[in-house]
């Protein structure tokens, strides 16, 4: 009851919402890149939203299923082809035996997602199955515990329309949408000097090659503060946006340092940060701010289209 | 959203934390107040708080915005009202009871140069001897204020002028696991084998941080450790890493 990796990808992990509740001990949350896109695969499948599922990155890892399974892939097109025959996103895939799926060549995003209608059943680490950057290697084989007995019911039953809305709206959000990217300012915002804080708001920036799961290292104007100042080491959140001393940006995503020390000038709302973890490279994009209610708003309603 | 109660700052960090700050000092005082509130808001079993990080000068709670503050039209008043009625509620009954349970460990350090790489730098540029480094390092009791950076980092203060020293320019593409380091006025442990910066005057044989859910951080934000020397064969000993 297993999938078997063939070839390793170049950063692919298994997956869920992250942990919580380590943080004081300096414990990473982990956690998928872009949780919406991850949501929406466990959504179509009618799954818990939040089931382990696996995060693939570009070169993607070539995947065996060694007995039938129900697969959904979603987040960025890396071209799905299951035994060379391509295969559609968002959609309920029935997978046969010895099936392979391959990604061929990433048209958009950074980071694809297969959840499965049976459970990835994998050890935990403190109640979840990310475990800081342990990649999936070449011959592991990963468990699904298989409890349908009916797949083919099964998958005649996931065929909703409704699910289609929501697919869509979740991927004109993340995939085509030009729109700024939304960040509250942070403690350090106010400690920006006029130049800089004119920069940030009108000019465009791109994520540099230096992006992972970590964090992506931002190209665009740099940036300076009025008073070069210290900071006390302090939590910092995914979507936090650091000022280097060399006045480069930082965005802090999923595998983030419990606590930073660089100056804090902000934090990228959660409704836009699965648009931000799809960025590709050196594509241009713009901050604007916001207000916390909206963010808040924004994400319930996001959440509240998840409804079977 | 900002706001001011009593000596507190508190103010919002992006759309799901908040952030309760005091003076941006390192300085026990404070560190015991952060500590104080950080036990308090546990016994007020607040729905929807996913993480309490205290750091220095702050305690930052993470929460699950579909969780906390539910149902809240406008947020932004929500969690001015939250927050006023945790400060007020905290700042009136925290002389009657001290609420956290801080441990002071004793923790054995080899000086060795075989640990210690940059022990004899600083003792060229400080100008004392290897031996007096090390009394200085041993004849303080220093408080935890933060854990980061990895899982069970511990940053304690606050070292004694005479051996303060800045972090090397170039950090190590790899510093040993257990390695005590110190940068600036602070002492640290690495619990992990990691790139760093800071300067390496010895090593300890404890384990500081194991992935066991049931051991995990030795230390916490508020416990007191107090360094003492050991030779390499006790070293040895005791290692467990082993």
């Amino acid at each position: 009851m297993s999938i078997k990796i063939l070839h390793k990808g170049l950063a692919d992990t298994l997956q869920d919402d992250g942990r919580y509740g380590f943080q004081h001990l300096g414990i990473q949350p982990n956690g998928c890149m872009d949780k919406l896109s991850a949501t929406l695969a466990n959504y179509i499948l009618q799954n818990d939203l939040n089931a382990p599922v696996i995060e693939l990155h570009f070169p993607s890892s070539k995947i065996q299923f060694l007995e039938d399974h129900i697969i959904c892939i979603s987040g960025g097109n890396f071209v799905p082809v299951i035994n060379e025959k391509s295969v559609a996103l968002n959609k309920p895939i029935y997978v046969q035996k010895n099936d392979v799926l391959s990604m061929l060549q990433p048209i958009n995003g950074r980071t694809a997602y297969i959840a499965f209608k049976s459970t990835i059943n994998e050890p935990l680490w403190l109640h979840s199955i990310a475990y800081n950057g342990k990649k999936l290697e070449k011959d592991q084989e990963i468990t699904i515990s298989n409890k349908i007995t009916d797949l083919k019911s099964t998958m005649d039953g996931l065929l909703n329309p409704l699910q289609d809305q929501t697919n869509e709206q979740v991927n004109e959000n993340i995939f085509n949408n030009n729109a700024p990217i939304r960040i509250l300012p942070g403690p350090a915002w106010q400690d920006l000097n006029n130049h800089s804080i004119t920069c940030i708001l009108n000019d465009s920036y791109s994520v540099t090659t230096q992006a992972n799961r970590m964090g992506f290292h931002l190209s665009g104007p740099s940036l300076s503060l009025n008073n070069p100042n210290s900071y006390l080491s302090s939590a910092v959140t995914r979507g936090t946006l650091q000022l280097l001393p060399s006045g480069d940006l930082i965005v802090l995503m999923a595998d983030h340092q419990t606590i930073g020390g660089y100056a804090n000038l902000g934090q990228i709302i959660l409704v836009d940060l699965p648009r931000f973890a799809q960025m590709k490279t050196n594509q241009a994009f713009k901050f604007c701010l916001t207000n916390l209610t909206t963010a808040q708003t924004l994400y319930k309603e996001m959440y509240a289209s998840f409804k079977y | 959203m900002k706001n001011k109660v009593h000596q507190w700052d508190v103010y919002t960090l992006g759309d799901h934390a908040i952030v309760f700050a005091l003076e941006p000092i390192i300085n026990v005082n404070i560190l015991q107040k952060i500590k104080q509130l950080n036990a308090f808001i546990y016994t007020k079993k607040i729905d929807g708080i996913l993480d309490v990080i205290p750091s220095y000068h702050t305690l930052t709670i993470v929460y699950d915005i579909l969780k906390f503050v539910s149902a809240a039209e406008d947020a932004t008043h929500q969690l001015l009202l939250l927050s006023n009625s945790i400060i007020n509620e905290f700042e009136s009954i925290e002389l009657k009871q001290d609420l956290s349970i801080s441990n002071t460990y004793q923790v054995p350090v080899c000086y060795d140069a075989a640990f210690a790489l940059d022990i004899q730098n600083i003792s060229e540029q400080k100008n004392i001897s290897i031996q007096e480094i090390i009394d200085i390092h041993c004849g303080k009791i220093y408080d935890v204020y933060s854990i980061g950076f990895l899982p069970g980092f511990t940053y304690m203060g606050i070292v004694d002028e005479k051996i303060k020293i800045d972090r090397h320019h170039k950090p190590r593409n790899v510093v040993p696991a257990g390695s005590i380091g110190i940068a600036g006025l602070q002492t640290g442990i690495y619990p992990s084998d990691s790139p760093g910066g800071w300067q390496i005057i010895g090593k300890t044989p404890f384990k500081i941080f194991d992935p066991n859910p049931n051991k995990l951080s030795k230390f916490k934000v508020g416990d007191q450790v107090q360094f003492y020397p050991i030779s390499k064969t006790e070293f040895d000993q005791i290692n467990e890493y082993t």
